[in-house]
């Protein structure tokens, strides 16, 4: 189960059973059994409830995703002249500003800091951001030895596979998983598998960490065109730690991340946590202004594909995120397909969306080739991963319904698909196919009867038949034995 | 062209300029006051003692590292140590590095502003100076003025104290550290401390607050 890719492990080789790489590749390949799904299924829908059960406590929260929406809608479309105010508010505290075209200049700027200062330890803490540009591949090819500090990241680091969950990176894992790991790598005793003490095993190892580091990496979930400030939130306090212990702090962030006002930062703290975890307010949330006394402030605002995502009108929209991961927690797709199934940057619904923008860049963290200098039109290979990813929905808009932030997901799903040039001959052939028959009521319910009749060996059983990957995780349902028109005509005879 | 002034030349092109902001939200006019405030606290997995008057706190001090971790090493940030008056606590120097206190078994600060809706508590640059002491000690304990607290979040932030930001850090404190990475088990202590306890002061009991 641990080498295969989904919930399980990671995807050896570029497809399975002769598929392209693709979202229904990578989640055929790992799509988990028995007790592993309903596991996973069962945790990330606990985070629905948990959210659900906080949300409901607020009496203005729909109110709050209005605001929230409209701070943001607003940020967009002057996020240039925010970026200058938070540019010059932050230099004005003493920080050093750099911006990076991409993730590539990113991890160039970080490693470059860090051989200037001859930083080799490095502690991070979590940042899709750092994920989507491969930092850690890099610095450590530059002989720097970066350490994630969150447990679940430090988990599927020591396990040497990707974040499976925005919040929750660990969560495909088992605690026998992850004690088999500690004790392979951390020599925690064989059998320890009680959460606490393996938590403290890795606080344990961590802590060591910190206090040796030469320097800290975080993200930062919102910066403040204001005061200059940014704004880092953990439960765990590692990016507290990591930016507080080593003189040098490095912090990696999105050009989309700039709020304008302290004021506005209310609106977005009582949604994230809530939409994240149901919990009302993370147990650390630190604004940051300036480098801490006898320290260095670096801040890294990187762009990566956003502007030109901005200059999108249906796609800039996901640029509005906060990464709760609230969608991903209520997608049917994603908890029955798990995180790896998706590309290397964020997964479900937030990430089927910003991949087909940004999807080609990511692909040299992932397992694609690299990725060109737009992703539109970035490598083939890279660029047919991230626009299978729009169609792993099943459009319900469960998605857009929780988004803290009222993205359109499900809309901007539905966008990527229209705007995806044709799958291939196969699929445009049935497509025709499909839409002649809708056409002609008459050939649709001969079409209907004839199907009916072939229901079962339709499946799996004739060769080269396109429906077959679709149908190896899953049986077919009995059919009805009549059509709608024919049961109709018969109860009302 | 610089990587910012081309990253700017392409925000300017897709930059509408049409979505006006909203203007503040308007605060939810939640109870304000201890009791709502402690059962959030105990939600978030702290600890609520008080209020209690000024010349009060050194003793329950005690009493709570007496329990919390007899013999431990405790360390007061200054503000907090000139409220509590002389007692068996540290008061580390202004320049002292972090790294020097990694044994520290309870760490005091005195909290700015804290927050009904969730029990945050905020710590500043100007009473932390020697930020890595709030997450290297195993259990922490903040003092926070009873009037200070504030119903609801917007109304927390908008109490923030003129200049906080300036003194390089500000944190929100809402229980102690936690994580529930591993089969989403709830474990207190993940890197930070293990437990929070926060005592109100009385009115009139906070000469060491803004
Ligand atoms: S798209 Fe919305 S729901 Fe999904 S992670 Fe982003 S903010 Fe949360």
């Amino acid at each position: 189960m641990l080498a295969r890719a989904g919930l399980g492990g990671r995807l050896g080789g570029s497809g399975v059973r002769g598929m392209r790489d693709s979202f229904e590749a990578r989640a055929v390949a790992g799509l988990p059994e028995g007790a592993r799904l309903a596991r996973h299924d069962a945790a990330v829908f606990a985070l629905r409830g948990q959210r659900d059960a906080a949300v409901a406590a607020v009496r203005d929260w729909e109110a709050l995703r209005e605001r929230a929406a409209a701070i943001k809608a607003h940020a967009l479309d002057h996020l240039d002249l925010l970026l200058e105010r938070f540019e010059e508010k932050a230099r004005g505290a003493g920080a050093f500003l750099h911006w990076a075209q991409d993730g590539e200049a990113m991890n160039a700027i970080v490693a470059e800091l860090l051989a200037a200062r001859g930083a080799k330890r490095v502690v991070k803490s979590k940042s899709m951001l750092t994920e989507e540009a491969g930092l850690n591949r890099y610095l450590h090819a530059r002989g720097a030895e970066v350490v994630d500090t969150d447990l679940g990241e430090r988990i599927v680091q020591l396990g040497e596979e990707r974040p499976s969950h925005i919040i929750v990176p660990a969560i495909h894992r088992s605690r026998g998983e992850v004690g088999a790991l500690f004790q392979r790598t951390l020599g925690t005793p064989p059998g320890m598998d009680n959460p606490e003490q393996l938590a403290r095993a890795a606080r344990r190892d961590l802590r060591a960490r910190f206090l040796a580091a030469d320097a800290g990496i975080t993200g930062a979930n919102f910066a403040i065109a204001e005061t200059g400030s940014i704004v880092v939130v953990t439960n765990e306090g590692n990016a507290d730690l990591g930016m507080s212990l080593p003189e040098l702090h490095i912090a990696c962030f999105g050009i989309e991340k700039v709020i304008p006002a302290l004021a506005d930062l209310g609106v977005f703290l009582r949604l994230l946590a809530r939409s994240a975890t149901g919990q009302p307010l993370s147990a650390y949330t630190s604004m940051v202004t300036g480098p801490r006394a006898g320290g260095e402030l670096h801040l890294v605002l990187v762009d990566n594909g956003r502007s030109e995502l901005l200059a999108d009108p249906v796609q800039r929209g996901a640029l509005a995120c906060i990464r709760c991961g609230a969608c991903l927690n209520t997608c049917p797709v994603f908890r029955r397909a798990g995180g790896h199934a998706y590309g290397p940057g964020a997964p479900g619904p937030i990430g089927a969306v910003l991949a087909p923008a940004l999807g080609g860049r990511n692909a040299r963290n992932g397992r694609g080739p690299r990725g060109g200098r737009n992703a539109r039109s970035g490598s083939g290979r890279a660029q047919n991963f991230a626009a299978s990813l729009p169609l792993a929905s099943s459009l319900c808009g469960s998605c857009s319904a929780v988004c803290p932030v009222r993205i359109d997901l499900h809309g901007q799903l539905l966008a990527w698909r229209s705007a995806r040039r044709s799958g291939g001959a196969v699929e445009r052939v049935m497509l025709r196919a499909a839409a002649g028959l809708m056409l002609r009521p008459r050939l649709l319910a001969f079409a209907g009867r004839v199907l009916r009749r072939l229901w079962r060996p339709l499946g799996w059983r004739i060769p080269g038949n396109p429906a077959a990957p679709w149908l190896q995780s899953r049986e077919l349902p009995p059919h009805p034995g009549a059509s709608f028109r024919e049961s109709w005509q018969r109860e009302t005879r | 062209m610089s990587g910012r002034e081309s990253i700017l030349a392409r925000l300017r092109r897709g930059a509408r300029r049409t979505a006006a902001h909203p203007g503040e939200h308007p605060a939810p006019q939640l109870a304000a006051g201890f009791a709502p405030f402690a059962e959030a606290l105990r939600a978030a997995g702290g600890a609520h003692h008080g209020p209690l008057p000024q010349n009060k706190l050194a003793a329950k001090v005690r009493e709570i590292a007496a329990r919390r971790a007899p013999q431990g090493r405790v360390l007061a940030e200054p503000s907090a140590a000139a409220l509590l008056g002389p007692g068996p606590w540290e008061t580390p120097a202004p320049d002292a590095a972090g790294h020097g206190f990694e044994d520290a078994a309870i760490t005091i600060a005195l909290g700015q502003v804290g927050c009904a809706e969730n029990a945050a508590v905020l710590v500043t640059g100007r009473d932390a100076p020697h930020r890595a002491l709030l997450f290297l000690c195993r259990h922490l304990l903040l003092l926070l003025p009873l009037r200070a607290i504030a119903g609801d979040f917007h109304s927390a932030l908008a109490a923030l104290p003129l200049n906080a930001l300036a003194h390089h850090h500000c944190t929100w404190i809402c229980g102690p550290s936690k994580t529930a990475d591993i089969e989403q088990t709830l474990v207190q202590g993940a890197h930070g401390p293990l437990s929070l306890d926060v005592i109100a002061i009385a009115p009139g009991g906070e000469s060491g607050a803004q």
